[in-house]
């Protein structure tokens, strides 16, 4: 593990030395919002001056599967055969620890089991990880309760902090081809520094914070709860009772990845294709004769905390869950799953 | 080949073998209106050819029986997890259909006569609404011409020509006449048949690791990654299609 500060001036050079070797992802702020932001030589003179502010935001709105298990994906054709995927190098500059999660949970499901998913694995491996730091958690942050911390302590390419706009790395091996595509940018650091100081002064206030906001810890055996609790009608129709069944929670959700597969005609053949799903579609469980064992809305919408905060667990060791708010905050009948879980 | 007016069985030659075992399925696509599951009905001792038995339901199953015979079709699998025939060796093995759920059992009924030396009786019970409805009607009377085969069939609804018993498929098991205890039972059918039999299998003393279920799910992907098949921690797609009665008894309502 290597230290290096880039000092704010010299942001802008890295930057465009960086999409000579790479499609270069951003975060930045637009109305209020921080979102992913596809970096063009054209908008590097202002961009720098965005990207640096937006760092020290929490997530982006958009999930990072996006650009791991895409929205939609031709998987197979018929008679010609997909080729398989090839992706060319992708930087994601930027991306927090919850979303960092979230991506070790496709992994196990898409990159590591029995059956890898070529698609997934392609972009997933010609994909670099910035993982920066959070210093500024807000209301709707949660990773301290699913064991996050908002900083990376493992995973990822470089770990960044943005101090006083200076950007701190450290980069493990996998990351050394970053300060390498321009190492007279970078000054190694070593041991203590003032920026290292400050640095973890912010990541222990980060995480005060955040524990403040989120001072009850979920009942231990929140499987257990949640099993308990499946049959139990009153209680979800109670939190239910403003759902307007969007999806928007699911669509929003890092970890979710269920997905749907389609056919199309060709004039000679078939293309499939792989989209997004959603399991508090009515039609998500049904069989070919019709029968439906969530025809209710009510028994669709325990089953996605049956799904996520129980099987997965048992299944998996993780909540497929990272604290990360953003079916809350899209959601329109402002159910906060803190809520639900916290009376479990 | 038409069994009743809306089961059909067809006979699948695949480009490449597709070495399923009873009890597994396989995802086949009828091209431009989609894939679904089903599980091979023929014997898995013969690979060449495979058979299916398929109920025309919905849209897939629609366009399969507009086929013509010689048309493409496409077949991913096998997926699932086998009948454990290893498991069933030495004992009576009791078996129960309903409607077209006898097809997927016939591919066991076949595997075990096969080897009729590595298993003990096989009772075959069996029932459909009417005589019309009945799949397999011209192979029945060869199957129960085998040795060591019990073969007893019911309808819900008889007609003049009809000699056998009336009545759901459970009238056909006031008398088991197998060690219950030590038994292995297979059950296949309508969720609201498999529902009753099952009840019937429990109290009569069949235990609930012996108890084979065929639990209907959407199963999509095969692969268990899509999720659409998960019933309680199983994935039915991957842990099933037939799971045991010790698998499921403490979900929820399985049998929906």
């Amino acid at each position: 593990m290597s230290r290096y500060l880039l000092a704010k001036s010299s942001v802008h050079q890295w930057l465009s030395k960086l999409l000579a070797r790479y499609t270069v992802y951003v975060p930045t702020e637009r109305d209020g919002q921080t979102h992913w932001h596809l970096l063009d030589p054209r908008d590097l003179e202002e961009t720098p001056d965005r990207v640096a502010p937006a760092q020290r935001r929490i997530r982006a709105s958009e999930p990072v599967k996006s650009f791991m298990f895409q929205p939609r994906q031709r998987v197979a054709g018929f008679p010609e055969p997909l080729p398989l995927p090839e992706s060319a190098p992708r930087l994601l500059l930027g991306v927090k620890n919850c979303d960092l999660a979230a991506l070790r949970v496709h992994d196990k499901i898409l990159g590591e089991g029995e059956f890898k998913d070529p698609f997934y694995v392609s972009l997933r491996e010609s994909t670099k990880l910035v993982v920066a730091d959070c210093p500024a958690p807000e209301q709707s942050c949660f990773c301290n309760l699913l064991g996050l911390t908002p900083f990376a302590k493992e995973g990822g390419d470089a770990a960044l902090s943005v101090i006083d706009g200076d950007w701190i790395f450290e980069v493990g091996q996998t990351g050394q081809e970053l300060v390498d595509t321009a190492p007279e940018l970078f000054t190694r650091l070593a041991g203590e520094t003032t920026e290292t100081k400050k640095r973890d002064e912010e990541r222990s206030a980060a995480v005060a914070a955040l524990n403040m906001t989120n001072a009850r810890p979920w009942n231990p055996d929140l499987p257990g709860a949640i099993a308990a609790k499946l049959a139990d009608d009153s209680f979800w129709r109670k939190h239910a009772k403003t759902c307007v069944e969007c999806y928007g929670c699911l669509m929003g959700c890092p970890t979710c990845y269920c997905f749907l597969l389609y056919d199309q005609a060709k004039e000679k053949g078939l293309d499939r294709t792989r989209v997004w799903d959603a399991c508090y579609e009515a039609a998500y469980a049904r069989v070919g004769g019709g029968a439906n064992p969530r025809a209710e809305f009510i028994r669709r919408f325990a089953n996605r905390f049956d799904c996520k905060w129980n099987q997965f667990k048992r299944d998996h060791g993780v909540y497929s869950c990272t604290g990360c708010g953003r079916c809350f905050k899209a959601c329109m009948g402002k159910i906060d799953i803190r809520t639900v879980l916290g009376e479990l | 080949m038409d069994e009743t007016p809306n089961i059909r069985t067809f006979v699948l030659k695949p480009e490449q073998e597709i070495p399923f075992l009873a009890g597994q399925f396989v995802e086949l696509t009828v091209p431009g209106f989609g894939e679904a599951p089903f599980t091979p009905s023929s014997s898995h001792f013969r690979r060449e050819t495979f058979e299916m038995t398929i109920m025309k339901v919905g849209r897939a199953t629609g366009a399969l029986f507009s086929l013509q015979p010689g048309d493409v079709v496409g077949a991913r699998g096998p997926f699932g997890t086998p009948y454990p025939l290893q498991r069933f060796e030495g004992k009576d093995i009791y078996i129960v259909g309903g409607g077209v759920g006898l097809a997927p059992l016939r591919a066991l009924f076949l595997a075990l006569t096969h080897e009729p030396d590595k298993y003990g009786r096989i009772f075959l019970r069996y029932g459909a609404r009417t005589p019309q409805d009945i799949v397999y009607r011209s192979l029945i009377p060869e199957w129960q011409k085998i040795p060591k085969v019990d073969l007893d069939l019911s309808v819900d609804v008889s007609d003049e020509k009809w000699m056998k018993r009336v009545g759901v498929v459970t009238c056909l098991m006031d008398d088991i006449p197998c060690d219950e205890k030590k038994s292995i039972a297979v059950v296949c059918g309508p969720p609201i048949m498999m529902k009753f039999v099952n009840q019937r299998l429990v109290d009569a003393g069949f235990q609930a690791e012996n108890i084979y279920l065929s639990m209907e799910t959407n199963m999509s992907c095969g692969v268990g990654q899509c999720r659409h098949c998960r019933l309680g921690p199983y994935l039915t797609c991957k842990d099933g299609p037939v799971l045991t009665w010790a698998q499921i008894k403490d979900i929820e309502n399985p049998f929906v």
